[in-house]
């Protein structure tokens, strides 16, 4: 029998979902994928705006069959 | 002489450091993290414990389908490996859902994927770490 944790709910909207997530793998990959501060930088933002962009684009060419 | 003794020593050196690479493997995998800090890599073993911890909160916060060995097609058994690549990480999701998955809404579905995410790139990390091990540009 496992011990539970006091469990958390959390409730996010689609774009918040999308965010976090961009926001998190992008610092990540920043920090594996390079070594200097400063190309970490740029390797981040190039990451997190790719992602943001692609995933809101993604969405959008989804939209007309949801109707 | 000299020659021969180099060629002697090398092989038992190579062994040694694919060892500690092994070791530094799993060890990034079990804890996230722990791989790179065994190196000292501080900064990447901070991000690598934060990331997979934040994605394995947020994942069983939105109540995402944890996968269990006992998956009824490959699809489920792709996704019990991808949640066991968290390590040690995957028992701390069991226990934060109480309630068990729920993936009748969009929540539970993005759940399902950032535990997957998470899972996957601590994989990554603690394969990043064993080429760092092994002296590969990391």
């Amino acid at each position: 029998m496992m011990a539970h944790l006091p469990s958390i709910a959390l409730k996010l909207s689609h774009l918040q979902a999308l965010v976090l997530f961009a926001l998190v793998i992008a610092i990540a990959f920043g920090f594996l994928g390079r070594r200097q501060p400063i190309e970490r930088l740029k390797y981040i933002l190039w990451t997190l705006l790719l992602f943001l962009l692609i995933g809101v684009g993604i969405g959008w060419a989804m939209y007309p069959f949801s109707h | 002489m000299a020659e021969g003794e180099t060629s002697a020593v090398a092989p038992a050196r190579d062994s040694k450091s694919e060892t500690m690479a092994f070791v530094v493997a799993a060890a990034g995998w079990l804890v996230p993290g722990l791989g790179h800090a065994l190196l000292k890599m501080w900064g990447r073993a901070v991000v690598c414990f934060l990331t997979v911890g934040v994605l394995v909160m947020v994942g069983a916060g939105m109540r995402g389908n944890l996968f269990t060995s006992r998956g009824n097609d490959a699809f489920d058994s792709l996704g019990y490996i991808a949640d066991l690549g968290t390590g040690s990480f995957y028992l701390v999701a069991r226990s934060l859902e109480a309630d068990g998955p729920d993936v009748s809404h969009a929540d539970g579905d993005y759940g399902t994927r950032f535990l997957a995410t998470a899972g996957v790139f601590n994989l990554l990390a603690a394969l990043h770490a064993y080429e760092a091990a092994r002296g590969r540009k990391a």
